[in-house]
């Protein structure tokens, strides 16, 4: 058998996936660190809430995915439910400039205002390099990190893949759940789950 | 009164199309259709959902990909009636940046099989609930509820529509003899597959119908001991391995295959 072009076929393959790496956040591994600046000009960054669990939602002011979740007050509510408790919530858009889905800062703030959101920060991500490093592709897409900086749960807002308000009693909420298996030491029990939404629009 | 206008203006002159009223969704128009004109007791009819979408905008397949809703049907239908699954047409893939996601745009006709019962008689009043996402940059969800009165015959007679019905058939993927085996090796999964005639691999493509074993993204292709090897980035919501994988291979002037793929216990 000749290896040449198994090596080959190695080499090829090897550089496509980097190019298909819109996933460098697993599971139980460390989530990577991001510095972004948020709607108001404040920077934060990943690594300066260790110690904190921290929520990542990513975020599209007019996909009628997140303005399912944000009109019925259910994001709102995990918003303000998780923060009160003493994590930390972070709603992240990686919209490019030019492209649907992308806000400045005083959209953000507008959108946060109109359903009453109160996440610790709206974060700008236009060049979409904290989107690409948690291979976000929908919105909404969610991920809980723990206080040590591990990823403990990445995936859809809830269980029914839909537009419908009306699926909200009916479906399971993974971020509260394991925000409150994280309280109470237990694993968490959803740790992955399909993500649905309108596909995040990164730049070229 | 719209509706009503509609179906009076897109009656042709020679017969009743069995069709409904279309409903004009934003960037996509609905309509359910009959391939025959009438229904035959005991028999497998064929409906169909046809949908038009405005240039660039876009409706899902049953794996809609990285983002997106695949179209979904309701039947509301006469006692001892049964309506089966989407037929699937063969979706075409679309690449959003580094996204890619499956459906269909153009004029697609999603066909369904109605179980007639054996007692059938006079018509069948046949209501369908159909809920959609259509997508270009921005996507609107849609939903619609569509009837179509079908008398029921001793013989049925081809419609108007029948023709749109052909070529739903010959949008399907056909079932390959291939023999395909799939292994995981590292972050990635391998389909080998032999007795399938792709060439060089110029112009492959493959897609899988569950969106949490390989990811979306296009496969690689290369050759190895004489079968063909697609090599897929393992997806991100993979948590166990699957008994088997299906998928569909597309090669350029080909009819689409339907593969099953067995994961290999060996390493």
């Amino acid at each position: 058998m000749s290896l040449r072009p198994l090596v080959l076929a190695a080499a090829c393959a090897l550089s496509a996936f980097s190019s298909l790496a819109l996933a460098a956040a697993s599971v139980g591994a460390a989530a990577p660190d991001f510095s972004l600046t948020d709607s108001n000009g404040k920077a934060h960054t990943l690594a300066e809430y260790k110690g904190k669990t921290v929520v990542l939602e990513w975020n599209n002011p007019e996909c009628p995915f997140v303005k399912k979740h944000y009109s019925s007050g259910n994001i709102p509510k995990q918003q303000a439910d998780a923060t009160a408790a003493g994590a930390v919530w972070l709603t992240i858009n990686s919209g490019a400039d030019g492209k649907q889905g992308h806000v400045d800062g005083a959209g953000a703030n507008a959108f946060l205002a109109q359903y009453n959101a109160k996440p610790t920060a709206y974060l700008l991500d236009p060049d979409g390099k904290a989107g690409r490093a948690y291979g976000a592709k929908t919105t909404p897409h969610l991920y809980v990190i723990d206080g040590g900086g591990v990823l403990r749960y990445m995936g859809g807002i809830d269980s029914i893949a839909s537009t419908d308000k009306d699926d909200l009693p009916k479906a399971t909420q993974y971020v509260p759940q394991a925000l409150a298996e994280l309280k109470a030491g237990k694993p968490v029990s959803v740790a992955t789950s399909q993500p649905y939404g309108c596909g995040v629009k990164y730049g070229s | 009164m719209r509706t009503l206008l509609a179906s009076v203006l897109l009656a042709p002159a020679s017969a009743l199309a069995a069709a409904s009223a279309p409903f004009a969704g934003d960037h996509v128009a609905l309509s359910l259709v009959s391939e025959n004109s009438a229904l035959v007791p005991g028999q497998t009819a064929w409906l169909g959902l046809r949908l038009q979408h405005d240039p660039h905008w876009h409706t899902y397949w049953i794996n809609p990909g990285d983002s997106g809703l695949p179209t979904k049907l309701a039947w509301h239908l006469p006692d001892g009636f049964s309506a089966g699954e989407i037929a699937w047409p063969t979706p075409r893939r679309f690449d959003v940046g580094e996204l890619y996601t499956f459906g269909y745009d153009g004029d697609v006709l999603l066909p369904v099989p109605l179980a007639v019962p054996a007692a059938a008689s006079g018509a069948a009043h046949l209501v369908l609930d159909a809920k959609w996402l259509v997508c270009q940059e921005e996507c609107i969800p849609g939903k619609a509820t569509l009837t179509l009165e079908l008398p029921i015959a001793a013989a049925a007679k081809r419609d108007a529509d029948a023709a749109r019905f052909a070529q739903a058939r010959a949008a399907q993927p056909q079932t390959g003899k291939w023999k395909a085996a799939a292994r995981i090796v590292g972050d990635r999964i391998e389909v080998s597959l032999r007795g399938a005639d792709l060439g060089s691999g110029a112009g492959v493509d493959a897609f899988a119908q569950d969106g949490k074993v390989v990811a979306n993204a296009p496969p690689r292709f290369s050759r190895r001991d004489g079968a063909a090897v697609l090599t897929f980035a393992k997806s991100d919501y993979f948590t166990s391995i699957p008994r088997a994988l299906e998928l569909i291979v597309l090669k350029p002037g080909a009819a689409a295959m339907r593969v099953r793929a067995l994961f290999d216990a060996t390493p």
